[in-house]
């Protein structure tokens, strides 16, 4: 299991400044601003895309990506829609936490019936497996037929995507972990509530908190591809240029938008799967 | 598998199809059939079409090969994008489980890769490689690379330091270390992330086909028919693309099996 | 404090099979009485069938055949009455020692005090008075044993079924621990079936020896220990006791 904090500073840093100076380097060496932006139009991007998140009128600088000023249709498109960078990641931020909000504990619900006995384990399974085979984003377009362009259209199926996604570690725990312990305490007369809250939710917990930051990454990924195709706002929509679906990918794409929201999206990508670690490591902390 | 686990499958889909052709009749009369569609309205969409309008369809669609065409065309973009990510992936990740100054040079890239979602990267990819395959691939194959990668690296890891201990007593030098120990206790590990990078792929290509969308492939089936929109279509769209992960699935799930069939104790 | 007025088990005729893929018959009509406060041993092979014997007496399990019953009712699930303690570490690895102990009581709905109290006199008994805010990862795997045997005690069931409590420990510290139970059980005469591999385990804490076949497994013998206690490190080697051992491994090994 990777650390939180790199063990060795040192030899961390140093790789990525390496990564750092290869890229300037290539980069100025391959001359070609427009698929690979210098680090100076990424920086100047990450500037100008910290707008107010008011739209605003473009004065005019159609000055060529790889220019001082750097501008470019893709970020004039979008700063003409009062997109902004923090916006964006805190309203994809916003969706995660909502389908993580919702998803998680309908996961956990369905994991802990489906291992409660082997009854409605040999019944619900397969529904569950057929289920969980469909892609989330999949259905988007189905799902917008019930629901219109709505919010609710772009939640769905992150929550979709948690709980199927959680249901399996909490399977896991319950049956192959929890069992033995819910041996021992029914023969000492637990039943009920006591049994599921001081019992077998302890002692699944391990195995479901692990399974955590695997949901997280999960929700991610479909937050950022369902705002690709139907949203008006968040990091998705940033990355692809800020237009209604049909014309996504025709804005002339600005690369330095692109590296610069990835960028921003695997730095609350990193800090989010940490904090879970951290809670993880927290809450666990009996277990040996 | 026991016959009364398998029996009480059968009942249960059965069940989920009984129930959804006894929605699908009621939604006839109950459902409300105009869709919204951002611009206009459409009248007469069903929006539970009834069991037989999608055998219906579904028959067309396979006669009229646009169906099989569009299963052809997604499925070899992730296959290839699998086995090409897979073998990026494992090489990178056992190198890393290997070697651990390899490891603490590697981190800040895998870490940067690992928490981007493999859909941010498409916009780039189109941007470097034009429109068509080599995108659609390379974004599959990247999203696979850093899973199997994480698998590989989470495998060699999970080597016990005992038999490794014992190896050395044993004489056996690095290399050999490495092939017959190191790598036979990887490999759940490795299908168990291929397993991962399955769903993944599929989840990428569908998203990838929906935004590129051209014929043939599974996403674009889907777009097109939102577009209509064709329902039993997109249902039967939906329904393949879900089988078709379900398969992919299984497969890896046997293969893990197979591999770790040393691993149980019988008995 | 027994509060039962006679708690014998019964097995009649019993048998098990495990159904899956292959069915696997585990028990083959065994018949079984266990009188009140006595202390029985069940001894046989890997593999033959006691620790499921051992679940069907708990509770968990209903035998495919023949019948179970405890004080004249047939058993139809777990309760407290029947203390289980199983082959595996079950101490609840998120709760301290005294947790674990009162945990019974807490299912019981006795109050804070109350269940101290019983905690407290049992940690006593046990020699763990130090560990009672540990959590068990600071705890041997002896100790921990002897927690969960106390914490089933805490209930004060009639009956205790023990599944090799012991096996998993060195042959000093089961030593000990086959003395400590010895010493509980003689405090407080309870109905116990105890399942080992260990025939000298079995001759040490018994007044009875029931030895099992082989999968499916039956009685094949059955031995009346009838060495004075409380027995000690010298009784291991008094002519009684070896000569008894050897007339229980011939009849194990038969």
């Amino acid at each position: 299991m990777k650390p939180v904090i790199p063990q060795r500073p040192l030899l961390w840093l140093a790789s990525l400044a390496a990564l750092a100076g290869v890229y300037t380097l290539v980069s100025s060496r391959a001359a070609r601003p427009d698929v690979l932006p210098s680090a100076q139009d990424i920086a100047e991007t990450f500037t100008a895309l910290l707008g107010s998140g008011q739209p605003q009128p473009v004065n005019g600088q159609h000055a060529h990506a790889g220019h001082p000023g750097h501008s470019s249709d893709q970020v004039e498109t979008l700063i003409q829609q009062g997109v902004s960078l923090q916006a964006s990641l805190a309203i994809s931020t916003a969706r995660v936490l909502f389908g993580l909000l919702v998803g998680l504990p309908l996961g956990t619900l369905i994991g802990l019936l489906l291992a409660w006995n082997r009854r409605t384990d040999d019944y619900l399974h397969p529904i569950y497996v057929l289920l969980r085979s469909v892609p989330p984003l999949a259905l988007i377009t189905y799902i917008m037929l019930w629901l219109g362009h709505s919010e609710a259209h772009r939640l769905i199926p992150i929550v979709y995507a948690v709980a199927t996604t959680a249901v399996i570690p909490t399977y896991h725990g319950v049956r192959d972990v929890a069992a033995k312990y819910v041996v021992a305490a029914r023969s000492l007369g637990a039943r009920g509530r006591l049994l599921l809250t001081k019992v077998l939710l302890p002692a699944a917990s391990p195995a479901v908190l692990g399974g955590l930051r695997y949901s997280l990454a999960i929700a991610w990924m479909t937050a950022v591809g369902a705002e690709m195709l139907m949203a008006e706002n968040g990091m998705g929509n940033l990355l692809v240029g800020g237009g209604m679906w049909a014309s996504r990918l025709q804005t002339r794409s600005d690369p330095a938008v692109i590296l610069v929201g990835i960028m921003a999206l695997a730095a609350v990508g990193w800090a989010m799967d940490a904090s879970a670690r951290i809670l993880t490591a927290r809450l666990t902390r009996w277990v040996r | 598998m026991p016959a009364i686990r398998v029996r009480r499958a059968v009942v249960a889909l059965v069940a989920l199809a009984a129930v959804y052709g006894i929605a699908a009749e009621i939604g006839r009369e109950r459902l409300p059939n105009r869709v919204w569609l951002g611009a206009h309205y459409v009248e007469n969409v069903q929006l539970l079409p009834t069991l037989r309008s999608l055998a219906e369809e579904g028959a067309f669609l396979i006669e009229s090969e646009i169906l099989p065409s569009s299963i052809a065309v997604s499925v070899r973009r992730v296959l290839i994008g699998l086995v090409l990510g897979s073998l990026v992936g494992i090489f990178l990740g056992l190198a890393t489980g290997w070697a651990v100054r390899l490891e603490y040079l590697a981190d800040p890239w895998v870490t940067l890769f690992r928490f981007t979602p493999a859909l941010a990267l498409l916009p780039l990819y189109v941007i470097w490689f034009g429109y068509g395959e080599t995108p659609k691939i390379l974004l599959i194959a990247s999203g696979v690379a850093v899973v199997t990668l994480l698998g590989a690296h989470q495998g060699v890891r999970s080597v016990p330091r005992a038999y490794l201990d014992a190896a050395a007593s044993l004489g056996a030098g690095p290399s050999l270390a490495f092939r017959k120990i190191v790598l036979p206790f990887a490999l759940p590990h490795i299908i168990a992330s291929v397993r991962i990078a399955v769903g993944l792929a599929w989840v990428t290509i569908v998203v990838a086909e929906l935004i590129d969308a051209r014929m043939p492939s599974l996403g674009y089936l889907l777009a097109l028919s939102g577009a209509y929109p064709r329902v039993p279509t997109m249902l039967i769209g939906i329904a393949t693309v879900g089988l078709l992960v379900l398969g992919f699935d299984t497969l890896t799930l046997l293969l893990h099996a197979r591999v770790t069939r040393w691993m149980r104790r019988t008995a | 404090m027994a509060n039962d007025l006679l708690a014998p088990l019964e097995a009649k005729d019993v048998g098990y099979t495990y159904s899956g893929a292959t069915s696997t018959d585990a028990l083959e009509g065994l018949s079984l009485k266990v009188a009140d406060g006595e202390f029985v041993a069940v001894l046989g092979p890997v593999g033959c069938g006691k620790t499921t014997l051992l679940r069907i007496f708990a509770g968990f399990l209903r035998p495919t055949k023949g019948s179970v019953h405890c004080a004249g009712a047939p058993i139809d699930g777990p309760g407290w009455q029947k203390g289980y303690v199983l082959q595996e570490e079950t101490i609840f690895p998120w709760m301290t020692v005294r947790e674990n102990i009162e945990f019974g009581l807490l299912a019981k709905g006795l109050l804070p005090p109350a269940r101290r109290a019983v905690c407290d006199e049992l940690l006593g008994l046990i020699g763990l008075s130090a560990f009672e805010e540990a959590y068990p990862k600071e705890l041997s795997a002896g100790m921990s044993k002897m927690v969960e045997v106390a914490r089933v005690l805490a209930n004060d069931p009639s009956i205790l079924l023990l599944d090799e409590p012991f096996g998993a420990l060195d042959s000093q510290t089961r030593a000990r621990m086959q003395d400590a139970l010895a010493r509980l059980w003689e405090q407080r005469r309870k109905t116990v079936l105890f399942v080992t591999h260990d025939a000298e385990e079995a001759l040490y804490l018994a007044d009875r020896i029931v030895v099992l076949t082989q999968r499916p497994g039956r009685i094949k013998a059955q031995f009346a220990v009838q060495i004075p206690r409380p027995r000690s490190f010298e009784t291991r080697f008094s002519p009684g006791f070896l000569a008894l051992k050897r007339q229980v491994l011939e009849a194990a090994a038969a």
